[in-house]
């Protein structure tokens, strides 16, 4: 019972933790249907900018979590300005090219200005140590992400189908003609979607800084592909298809680990095969 | 590419070195030609270490104790009179980059030695090339012993060398600590692959032979880039081991210490194992959140041994770099040395001298007396083990009490066992 329980609370934080990372990478893709490879890098970066901040405004972690995702954000809108913009109108593999080279771009640029060294961050004072959950201790920590989850995703829905904003986003995502020719300003809308995943990129890495419990080039390779299988498992673009998808994900390879080690690297590929089969657009998917 | 190419470049070189020789050998009396060994340089070393991803930290630190010792060497008149050139590559950790890496040292850089590469999978791969390269390669980190005791022993690759401790520190030394530890139930939390597979079954198989009736209660294996090792955590605390063993490594190791803490699990084991807890990067890395009286140990520790070369090494390598040395920077510093000391024994850097000078050589490095075993070209050292401490001189973990286990216990080991593990060793 303990067990079942913890492994379940661990399921439930990674999968609340790749959730983070996950809705910007569908949400970019079911607006702009662009497959974003440096998402990853936009997750590293939110997470090394975090560190700085915090750094030099210790021990102000909120701080960091705040301006860390800016920074990112704006980032995010020079590269959909200057390069995406670019490349909308050539096939998928010029776009998977160029965000790819951002990537090693990125993964650089960390190494040049952090060193190539891990580091070591700070955890917020107030959500440090342990709390006695049937017995055993679970880390506030990953309690404070599994609350987090939720909460962004609420958050989300609210912006997408409750304002303006986000049906002017919904719309140009349908029907990017229609929704120009009827006076939206789809180029900056997609800007301002592109700037807005890259936010919640940084947002989830800022917020993983003290979850992961290092900071190293490179980070965003394996999570962004955690994140990706998440959205394909939900349907590529599907916001509630993520969620979902990172809740499953979470919790079958928490128990995977658990109950089932030999398999546990191929369980999360079989899932993802077993439900492209039945449903080839994943669990939400929209129809063709 | 599956044959050697011999580029145009690389055809005139041969043909025209050949052709070069041929009119000197008749120009010249034999005896005069062969009396004066002058080694024509430079003497080029072609290194590779990770230095990309999550763990670039590794190849830096291999650069710096690289670096630091080709400048030394080259500022006292380098090998044998002739200086060294080095070039660094990034190995990336993928085995088809390693073999890459070395072609283009060979073919296209013109080196003379290779070395470096971090992990297993890469020098196994490697190997089955280096009889086609014919260049000795000195490895210096990556640790399985398949690569001395097959590909070197079994399958006669005589160009690989191995400066850095074996699997034999991690799995067998490791035992001959736990063995006096008052803990009969063992679990694992380490690497899926290679090495974290052949460490735990080493562990295993030399603990249960010399202390019966110990068990072994749990096991779980983390794919590469684990970065959640909670479920792990969960599998060891089920099982209520007293000893937890683990070669988590690097970046991986201290996001596993930090969890295990959090979820109280040094509370529950008293006895834990990190054989490369020792590292630099996972000291700093983990720095107050390591716990205290946790054996570890690595392929070099900076406070081993205290003796004037050491001590003067790790000095001049704080100054230099800012950094205390890593094991991979000793590795990489006294790989240079080596192969100075081999050249200059042989008084030729061909292949084939360089290999007979090497095999038995001993050698006085900062990690200590190294002595490379003749039948499998492994270098034969001692790191200690200790248990972590607090020492308000080091903004990180230090080993407090220490044990040397003597390389002659840990290295005595099929098809090296017996009287065929003890090559002259100076100390008793």
């Amino acid at each position: 019972m303990q067990s079942i329980v913890h492994v379940l609370l661990a399921g439930l934080s990674s999968g609340m933790f790749i959730w983070l990372v996950a809705s910007g990478l569908t949400l970019i893709f079911g607006v702009l249907g662009i497959l974003n490879f440096a998402h990853g890098s936009f997750y590293m970066l939110g997470a090394y900018v975090c560190y700085t901040v915090v750094k030099v405004f210790a021990p102000h972690f909120y701080l960091g979590v705040l301006l860390g995702p800016l920074a990112v954000a704006a980032i995010g809108l020079v590269v959909e300005r200057r390069f995406l913009r670019g490349v909308y109108h050539l096939a998928l593999p010029y776009q998977l090219l160029l965000t790819f080279a951002f990537v090693l771009i990125f993964d650089n640029l960390v190494k040049i200005v952090w060193g190539a060294g891990s580091l070591t961050p700070p955890v917020p004072e107030a959500l440090r140590g342990s709390v006695s959950i049937v017995g055993r201790k679970f880390p506030v920590y990953s309690l404070f992400i599994i609350a987090i989850g939720p909460l962004v995703a609420l958050g989300l829905w609210a912006l997408l189908e409750r304002t303006w904003l986000g049906r002017t986003v919904r719309a140009a995502a349908s029907d990017r003609e229609m929704a120009a020719a009827l006076g939206a300003p789809v180029p900056a809308l997609y800007t301002g979607v592109f700037a807005f995943g890259a936010w919640l990129a940084a947002l989830g890495g800022a917020l993983a800084v003290p979850y992961v419990g290092l900071l190293a080039p490179g980070m965003g390779e394996s999570i962004v592909i955690d994140a990706f299988i998440v959205a394909v498992i939900g349907g590529l673009g599907s916001l509630k298809g993520a969620f979902v998808g990172a809740l499953v994900i979470g919790v079958i390879s928490a128990f995977g680990t658990r109950f089932f080690p030999t398999f546990d690297m191929a369980l999360t590929f079989l899932l993802m095969a077993a439900v492209l089969l039945v449903r080839p657009r994943g669990l939400f998917g929209a129809a063709a | 590419m599956a044959k050697k190419r011999l580029g145009r470049r690389g055809f005139l070189k041969v043909t025209g070195s050949a052709s070069v020789l041929a009119a000197a050998a008749a120009a010249f009396p034999r005896g005069v030609f062969g009396a004066t060994p002058k080694i024509k340089g430079p003497i080029k070393y072609g290194y590779q270490a990770v230095a990309s991803g999550t763990l670039a930290g590794y190849g830096e630190f291999h650069k710096m104790g690289l670096l630091m010792a080709v400048e030394e060497v080259n500022a006292k008149g380098g090998i044998a009179g002739v200086k060294v050139e080095t070039e660094f590559r990034d190995s990336t950790l993928k085995p088809d980059d390693a073999i890459k890496n070395c072609r283009y040292f060979v073919d296209s850089w013109g080196a003379d030695f290779l070395g470096g590469i971090d992990s297993s999978g890469q020098v196994l791969a490697v190997a089955p090339l280096m009889p086609q390269l014919d260049k000795v390669l000195m490895v210096t980190h990556a640790a399985t012993e398949k690569l001395n005791e097959e590909q070197v022993f079994k399958n006669g690759v005589k160009q690989i060398f191995r400066i850095c401790s074996p699997t034999y520190q991690d799995g067998n030394a490791a035992a001959f600590i736990a063995k006096d530890l008052p803990a009969m139930k063992w679990a694992t939390v380490s690497p899926k692959y290679e090495y974290g597979f052949t460490c735990w079954k080493m562990f295993q198989d030399t603990l249960k032979k010399m202390k019966p009736g110990v068990s072994f209660v749990a096991e779980s294996f983390a794919p590469f880039g684990t970065t959640d090792f909670r479920s792990h955590i969960n599998t060891i605390m089920d099982a209520q081991p007293d000893g937890l063993y683990s070669t988590e490594w690097a970046g991986e190791l201290i996001s596993f210490v930090k969890q295990a803490k959090e979820a109280g699990l040094f509370e529950k084991v008293k006895h834990v194992m990190f054989p490369v807890g020792a590292a630099m990067d996972v000291l700093e890395g983990t720095g107050s959140d390591m716990p205290d009286n946790i054996w570890i140990s690595g392929r070099y520790y900076f406070q081993y041994p205290n003796s004037k070369m050491n001590n003067e090494f790790v000095a001049k390598f704080h100054k230099k770099w800012n950094h205390y040395p890593a094991y991979v920077s000793e590795t990489a510093y006294s790989s240079v040395y080596a192969l100075k000391a081999a050249v200059e024994k042989a008084g030729s850097k061909d292949t084939k001298a360089v290999i007979q000078a090497l095999e038995g050589m001993e050698i006085d490095t900062p990690g200590g007396h190294r002595v490379f075993r003749k039948e499998d070209h492994q270098a034969m050292y001692e790191v200690p083990w200790g248990k972590t401490r607090s020492d308000p001189k080091y903004p990180f973990k230090t080993m407090g009490e220490q044990r040397v286990i003597s390389a002659r216990d840990f290295f005595n080991r099929p098809p090296f066992d017996g009287d065929r593990s003890m090559p002259p060793f100076q100390q008793g």
